[in-house]
């Protein structure tokens, strides 16, 4: 099966050739892509020198524009399995294989990359696991299905997701959504554990100020997308 | 409503519609957007000429006085067009995020292809040499 690995990176020029690296090293079978969201340092010059694959967006789209790109590349380029991972280096690509089995297997649609199931390594703030257990406690709620890590920007999925997600995406706070949008199309969803590691460098898209108005506006869209997408559960 | 008012109102109004018209000419309003503007123009316009309908409609919603009930209504047509702003302003970022990506992915196409022609040129250059 052809697996791509979709890399979002926004500012990455410390950390994106070590985590390309690092990916070519662990899982040398599959194919990635890189893709800069309009960053203003040399994440790009430095994607040019190292001849990686990757595609610039002329203009910043944000985290969930970034990574519909990569699902759309996906979906054109005929790939039947495409993984999500951060370009910080927080998202270990050792655990790759662990997330594309039960892809493998057709055992499920999504795969998340949970760091709370084997709760090893970083497990982030306690601030910012309250906000996640809100979150998944809503999705809970509004799908049925229980997450233990709604924010992991670590994930696969297989074709049928790819067409989904490369026609909608949600825009910019996407990974809860994603979930609950994958969920109301009746799509198979499972953890795997993971370990995370600290971001090396560069700056996370949720920062602290904002996550007030980062729960506020994700439970709106959880809620929101539970609504409109009720007549189209299978 | 008093004539003097009345009367200013229409040469408001009639300002109003003429400025719409020129933009329309001139083509920086599509028509598409404009037809909230001509719609409330027009209710504004039935109003002033007949104010005896507005003071009765006024008074059926339970305003008291005819001029708030007009503040009521141009405020009204304010939110609707508002929000039809914004759901354009929407609508637009959503073309505008599919057209950036997929820019960017043609011109990764481009990218490899001309890499590709940049070494059959090396090629075929070399074998010229030889």
């Amino acid at each position: 099966m052809k697996v791509l690995v979709i890399i979002p990176a926004y500012n990455e020029e410390e950390s994106i050739k070590m985590t390309i690296d690092k990916l070519s090293k662990d899982a040398p079978y599959v194919d990635y892509l890189v893709v800069n969201d309009c960053s203003r340092d040399h994440t790009k010059e430095i994607l040019e020198q190292m001849h990686a694959s990757f595609i610039s967006l002329p203009v910043n789209l944000g985290i969930g524009g970034a990574v519909q790109s990569g699902y759309r590349y996906a979906l054109a380029n005929h790939y039947d399995i495409a993984v999500q991972i951060d370009g910080d280096g927080q998202h270990d690509t050792a655990y790759l294989a662990t997330v594309l089995e039960p892809l493998q297997k057709q055992e499920a649609d999504v795969v998340i990359g949970s760091r709370f199931i084997a709760k090893e390594g970083f497990q982030s703030s306690g601030m910012r696991r309250a906000g996640i257990k809100i979150l998944d406690s809503l999705i809970f709620l509004c799908t049925g299905i229980e997450i233990k890590d709604s924010t992991s920007g670590f994930r696969a999925i297989n074709r049928t997701m790819i067409e989904l997600y490369a026609k909608e995406y949600p825009i910019d706070y996407p990974e809860p959504e994603a979930i609950v949008r994958a969920a109301v199309e009746g799509a198979r969803i499972l953890e795997v554990p993971v370990v995370m590691k600290e971001r090396n460098a560069g700056q996370s898209s949720i920062r602290p100020l904002h996550s007030a108005y980062y729960m506020l506006k994700v439970s709106i869209a959880i809620i929101l997308c539970r609504i409109s997408n009720h007549k189209r559960r299978k | 409503m008093s004539n003097t008012l009345q009367i200013f109102m229409i040469i408001a109004e009639v300002i109003y519609f003429i400025l719409i018209f020129c933009f329309l000419k001139r083509k920086t309003l599509s028509l598409k957007y404009t037809l909230l503007w001509l719609i409330a123009g027009l209710v504004m316009l039935f109003f002033t000429i007949f104010p005896l309908t507005m003071i009765r409609a006024v008074k059926f919603i339970g305003v008291e006085s005819a001029m708030n009930g007009l503040f009521a209504l141009c405020i009204f047509f304010i939110i609707i067009i508002l929000m039809s702003l914004t759901s354009i302003a929407s609508k637009q970022s959503e073309r505008i995020r599919t057209l950036t990506q997929q820019i960017a992915i043609l011109e990764k196409r481009v990218r490899e292809i001309e890499e590709l022609n940049e070494k059959a040129d090396e090629n075929s250059n070399m074998q010229e040499g030889a």
